[in-house]
């Protein structure tokens, strides 16, 4: 065991393992993170906390998944490289292992211009840091965790037990690439991966053919990202604007047609298209489950966190393994 | 750099080195009479030339790549149709203040222009004439259809009104030789008789009734006195003489004119546009035919055996015709013409040092000196045939010798040289210049031609003269970057819409290619091009002086500045922007030739110096001269208005209007409505 | 070259608004390339003042001039020279950042206004299109990525690129700006040497660039001599 943690456990055991996400907020609420987490209790082996996802100011990583372990969660910090030097990288990570956090995503972050969107102001004008990138974090905490060294030289005497995660956009540009940067996160140290969201899963089980000749399916686990649609606006702005997701037709007409059977009703509109919604979640989730080389699903509901019980219980996902193997109860039903 | 001390072709070409491309441009800046200054500054001939000259300088036009060359003789012509007024007043006898005398023997454009030279130097000039009228050839030779007398007088009456002497009806040799003009003071002659004899054939008949010499022939007609002829003529001869002696027979009434000449078509020395107006007026060329000799019928003419000429010219290219004597030909005549060529009467040397071989002068061509000391000798009396400019570069050249000795007592070296000048056009560069058709006013038709000897040709109208001085390329006035200040950033090359300008390390942009566009000097960031022709620097200087000229300027409001492009005018009119124009409209004018070449800082500048409003009068859509330069001006005209918008004063105070029809026609209307606006906006 | 933009009029006019004689110069170099604030720039802006404050009613007497570089002290020299004879109250330089800088330091009791925002090293894509190339870094890996820089030309300065954003060849931040290593990945196909993107670049000294404070360069051999006397 590299760090003992929970999500490290699950898959070391062979299950299929299940992280979900839980955003912080934008203030000092602890109330609001305790809230997500009792929603969420349960449904997951590991829950991603964000760290200033897209360029938006909230609590901190490290700080929100204090209060989840608190809760019995186990979280996965966030680190992203747009906002912290090198220094305060390792500083942050070290801490966050004294604090007993086990799981820690390395993503670069989006850049700072994303924060000033739709109504938010965000802080565009903030000088973004990007001392090293994403996959060099990787190896940094590779090697403070396996050298017992910093990045710089200096020992690191009591070492931190990590598991590392990677992020990665299977169907992003250029598209013959992406199987080449797995291989340099894995090679640097990515001991599980989170994938951007799947739609088009032919298409993915393609990259997913060229990993598996690759070998690295066997070197990391990758968990295949499941992002629920909510409704026809939200799936045609993840395919336009949302880099490396691309929806199929097929999925844009089911929403469409969930939408209009509504007709002038917009509140049914609403309520048809949420479930249909759910419903695709479940089925994509069935789908990569059988795709060789996928150990799990990273399931994320943006402010819809309810969600996440009911659709891993309709996919046959819960309830999940309890720490050390036997199967766990609890979460809302 | 070489380049730059290019002549223009037109210029180089022409024998007397008349400004040409000066005198085109005063014509589109409606500057006539400055025009006419430069004209009468090379040639005191200019009427005459207007008229009658061959036109070398159109010949070289470098122009003729792209389309056909610019009509250089007519707008001459144009120049002094328009300044006569203008041409009387500036008249001014110049007393003489040399002590030393010049005879001159012989009135043609040689013999005058080197009097006029003299005179206007002070010394006085004395022109022995042996006919009664001045001019030489070119007021007994050459028809009245071609020259008139009125346009000869033209000409003589300026060089007679600073005090030249010409004594008509005296002719030197008989009873007063050189040696008398030495004695009776002179302290220089000038021999400038010209080839004033026709050659005459010795063929069997030669001398019967009814055999007339070309220049007796047009010297009667030339008078007035109309020479008799009969039904059918026929002129022996293939150059200019011998087309003019057939046109004034058609003219005088004859029916059948027969021009036969030794030459074939193409090798016949008449000028070609001549030739074919000749035909037009129904004479008919019989080509490589020789006179072998006139019979008659009672000592009077009756016809004309011709035999076959194969060749003009012998290995060695001299004038040697040879023939087949077995292959005849016969025509009918009663009048038989010989214009073959002429002589020169030499009877003013007779009893002086003065020597000749044959019928020519002993002559040194560099410093136009006889075997006799103090006399000279210039034009057709030594260079044998030439044209009517020539001589009169002769006649300069004469007087520059004469003045030389007088001053010195020695003999100035005069060696013919061309100056060096551009190149013809690169087909590359004469494709991407658009085409404009030359203005050519037609000849009447040519049976109305040959009713009588009224001037064939007519002049230019104002409009025609400016449209088509408007397609002078303004050769070697284009663009100069200063190596300084040239940052190489490929601006001008970038911009150039002929492919022109180039940088090694710095821009260049060779004279041979340069359209004088200026659309690179405006964009330049370095500031680093100018213009020979129309710099953009001195467009605030002007304005300065415009409005200096207004007083009261507080008073006038809107007051407008209006960039108008020259070539768009009609008449001269609009051309002028006087200061009382400018206070009583509101408007004060600048013609610029293509506002494309403005810079944002022109189109500011007059901002600076309180004018409310700046008007901008491109040509007629589609009618620019440069290709991209409306686009790039366009462009231009955005930027000073966003600068306008910046400082809070209004894009808006800046209109950009095309011509409509022409400018008489739609300016004012444009004008109008800027000052409209304007009030709108409160002023 | 360094490209940089002429400040908006306003701005520079609130600059100058005290000064009764003021001097514009220009840059004959970088300057004048981006037509930031050649000679040609000069004018405009001069011109543009100018009728700025007869607007107002205000009197003003705006100079022009323009060095050939004002990085340079003997063409700085030039500056300092007329401002002293002409008694001339403050400078409104049109050079790069550098310029500025410069004259500053040479006038010292004079003051020196910035009449450009220095953008960026960069290159003319096409006429009148200049972008970013080099970030001045200070330890050039273009032998690495192909001659495509990241350090400039990716929005996150990544060495093991491309990101997540990626789409199209074009980066997160603007559908009109090319995603750097998108390029890189082209070019280096092209060489025939995209395996070598397979290893990790590892993470970069940035302390030979601004972070590690600002740089000198120095060339021994053309510092002045004395005549007679051994520099050691």
């Amino acid at each position: 065991m590299k760090s003992g943690s929970n999500l490290e456990k699950v898959l070391s055991a062979g299950h299929f393992a299940v992280t979900a996400e839980l955003g912080p907020p934008m203030d000092c609420d602890a109330g609001a993170v305790l809230e997500k987490a009792k929603i969420l209790k349960g449904a997951a082996d590991a829950y991603n906390i964000t760290d200033n996802q897209t360029a938006v100011v909230r609590m901190s990583s490290i700080a929100a998944a204090v209060l989840i372990c608190k809760e019995g969660l186990e979280p996965v910090m966030q680190m992203t490289c747009r906002d912290r030097n090198r220094l305060a990288i390792q500083s942050d990570v070290l801490g966050a292992a004294a604090l007993g956090i086990k799981n820690c995503l390395c993503i670069a972050g989006d850049h700072q211009s994303f924060g000033s969107a739709g109504k938010l102001k965000g802080h565009p004008g903030a000088k973004n840091v990007y001392d090293i990138d994403s996959i060099q974090l990787l190896s940094v905490l590779k090697g403070m965790r396996d050298e017992g060294r910093q990045q710089g030289g200096d020992p690191v005497e009591v070492r931190p037990p990590l598991f590392i995660g990677a992020a990665w956009t299977p169907m992003g540009d250029p598209i013959e690439f992406r199987p080449v940067r797995l291989k340099k996160k894995v090679d640097a140290g990515a001991d599980f991966i989170q994938t951007q969201g799947i739609y088009d899963v032919e298409q993915f089980k393609e990259q997913m053919k060229i990993v598996q000749d690759m070998g690295l399916h066997e070197r990391t686990a990758i968990l295949a990202g499941i992002i629920v649609p909510r409704s026809l606006g939200m799936l045609k702005y993840m395919h336009n604007a949302v880099a490396g997701v691309t929806v199929p037709d097929a999925l844009m007409q089911r929403m469409s047609t969930a939408k209009e059977a509504a007709g002038e009703d917009k509140k049914q509109a609403r309520l048809n298209q949420q479930e249909e919604g759910v419903a695709i979640a479940v089925e994509l989730i069935e789908r990569v489950r059988e795709i060789p080389g996928i150990r799990g699903v990273h399931v994320q509901a943006i402010e819809w966190e309810k969600k996440v019980p009911e659709i891993l219980e309709r996919a046959g996902l819960l309830p999940r393994p309890a720490p050390g193997g036997a199967k766990e109860r609890g979460g809302a039903n | 750099m070489e380049d730059q001390v290019a002549t223009a072709s037109c210029m180089a070409a022409c024998p007397v080195q008349t400004d040409t491309r000066r005198y085109v441009e005063l014509i589109t800046q409606g500057k006539y009479e400055e025009a006419l200054e430069f004209l009468l500054d090379a040639n005191p001939f200019s009427s005459v030339c207007g008229r009658i000259c061959h036109h070398p300088c159109e010949q070289q036009c470098r122009r003729s790549k792209v389309d056909a060359p610019v009509g250089l003789r007519m707008l001459k012509r144009f120049v002094v149709e328009n300044t006569r007024e203008y041409r009387l007043l500036r008249r001014k006898w110049i007393e003489p203040s040399r002590e030393e005398k010049v005879a001159i023997i012989g009135s043609g454009p040689a013999g005058l222009t080197a009097a006029y030279d003299l005179a206007k130097l002070g010394f006085g000039a004395v022109v022995y004439e042996k006919n009664d009228l001045p001019g030489g050839m070119l007021g007994t030779a050459i028809p009245r259809y071609r020259l008139p007398w009125a346009v000869l007088k033209e000409d003589i009456d300026d060089i007679l009104s600073l005090g030249v002497d010409v004594r008509t009806g005296y002719e030197i040799g008989a009873g007063i030789g050189i040696n008398e003009l030495r004695e009776a003071g002179y302290a220089a002659i000038l021999i400038a008789t010209g080839l004033s004899e026709s050659r005459t054939l010795g063929i069997p008949g030669i001398d019967s009734e009814g055999v007339l010499l070309a220049i007796p022939f047009l010297r009667t007609v030339a008078g007035g006195r109309g020479a008799s002829l009969g039904e059918r003529v026929v002129v022996i001869g293939g150059g200019n003489v011998a087309i003019d002696v057939a046109r004034c027979a058609r003219r005088l009434g004859v029916e059948k004119v027969t021009l036969v000449s030794l030459e074939s078509w193409e090798e016949m020395p008449a000028w070609k546009w001549e030739i074919e107006e000749t035909v037009q007026e129904g004479v008919e060329i019989q080509n490589s035919w020789g006179p072998r000799s006139v019979f008659t019928e009672d000592g009077v003419v009756r016809g004309l055996e011709l035999k076959r000429c194969t060749a003009v010219f012998d290995e060695a290219g001299r004038f040697n015709p040879s023939f087949d004597e077995g292959d005849v030909s016969t025509l009918l005549a009663d009048n038989i013409i010989i214009a073959i060529g002429q002589w020169s009467d030499l009877t003013c040397i007779e009893g002086s040092a003065v020597k000749a071989a044959r019928d020519r002068l002993e002559y040194e061509p560099e410093t136009l000196t006889t075997t006799e000391e103090g006399v000279f000798a210039c034009g057709e009396v030594v260079t044998g045939p030439g044209a009517a400019v020539e001589a009169v570069r002769d006649g300069h050249r004469a007087a520059k010798a004469i003045v030389h000795y007088l001053d010195t007592g020695e003999l100035l070296s005069q060696p013919v040289t061309k100056p060096p000048c551009l190149g013809d056009i690169p087909l590359d560069t004469a494709k991407k210049i658009k085409q404009r058709a030359p203005v050519i006013p037609e000849l009447a038709p040519a049976d109305a031609r040959v009713r009588d000897f009224s001037e064939i040709e007519r002049g230019f109208t104002e409009a025609e003269a400016l449209a088509e001085a408007k397609r002078c390329l303004a050769c070697t006035t284009g663009a100069l970057a200063d190596e300084e200040k040239c940052a190489g950033c490929l601006t001008c090359v970038r911009i150039c819409p002929f492919g022109v300008a180039t940088v090694e390390e710095t821009a260049a942009m060779p004279q041979e290619l340069c359209q004088a566009c200026g659309l690179c000097a405006a964009e330049c960031p370095a500031a680093a091009i100018a213009l020979k022709r129309f710099g953009t620097n001195r467009m605030r200087e002007e304005i300065e002086g415009l409005f200096a000229g207004i007083g009261m300027r507080e008073d006038i409001h809107p007051l407008i500045v209006s960039y108008c492009c020259l070539f768009e005018v009609t008449s001269r009119k609009l051309v002028r922007s006087e200061p009382s124009d400018a206070a009583r409209t509101g408007v004060a004018r600048v013609m610029v030739p293509c506002v494309a070449r403005l810079s944002v800082v022109d189109i500011l500048a007059p901002f600076e110096l309180g004018a409310d409003c700046v008007v901008i009068i491109s040509c007629t859509e589609g009618d620019c001269l440069y290709p991209t330069a409306e686009e790039r001006l366009s462009a231009r005209v955005r930027r000073a208005k966003s600068i306008l918008d910046e400082i809070g004063l209004g894009g808006e105070r800046i209109d950009h209007w095309r011509t409509e029809r022409s400018a008489e026609v739609s300016w004012s209307a444009f004008w109008e409505l800027s000052k409209r606006k304007l009030r709108a906006l409160g002023g | 070259m360094i490209v940089g933009e002429r400040k908006p009029l306003l701005e520079l006019k609130g600059f100058i608004e005290d000064y009764r004689k003021v001097l514009i110069v220009g840059c004959g170099t970088c300057a004048t390339v981006c037509f930031a604030g050649g000679e040609s720039e000069v004018k405009v802006l001069g011109s543009a003042l100018r009728i700025a404050f007869l607007r107002e009613g205000k009197e003003r007497e705006i100079l022009e001039d323009c060095v050939t570089r004002q990085c340079e002290p003997e063409f700085v020299d030039k500056v300092t020279q007329r401002v002293a004879d002409e008694k001339i109250e403050a400078v409104l330089s049109l050079a790069c950042g550098v310029g500025v800088n410069f004259v500053a330091e040479k006038l010292e009791e004079v003051p020196v206004f910035p009449g450009i925002n220095t953008k960026f090293f960069g290159a003319t894509v096409e006429p009148g299109v200049w972008v970013e190339m080099c970030a001045g870094c200070g330890n050039c890996i273009l032998h690495l990525t192909g001659g495509i820089c990241p350090v400039a030309r990716c929005s996150k300065s990544i060495l093991n690129g491309p990101c997540g954003g990626s789409s199209d060849g074009k980066c997160e931040i603007s559908p009109d700006v090319d995603c750097a290593w998108a390029l890189i990945i082209k070019r280096m196909k092209k060489l025939g040497t995209l395996d070598h993107l397979s290893k990790m670049i590892e993470p970069r000294d940035w302390s030979t660039s601004l972070h590690g404070g600002p740089r000198r360069v120095v060339h021994e051999e053309l510092k002045p001599v004395q005549a007679g006397r051994e520099q050691d």
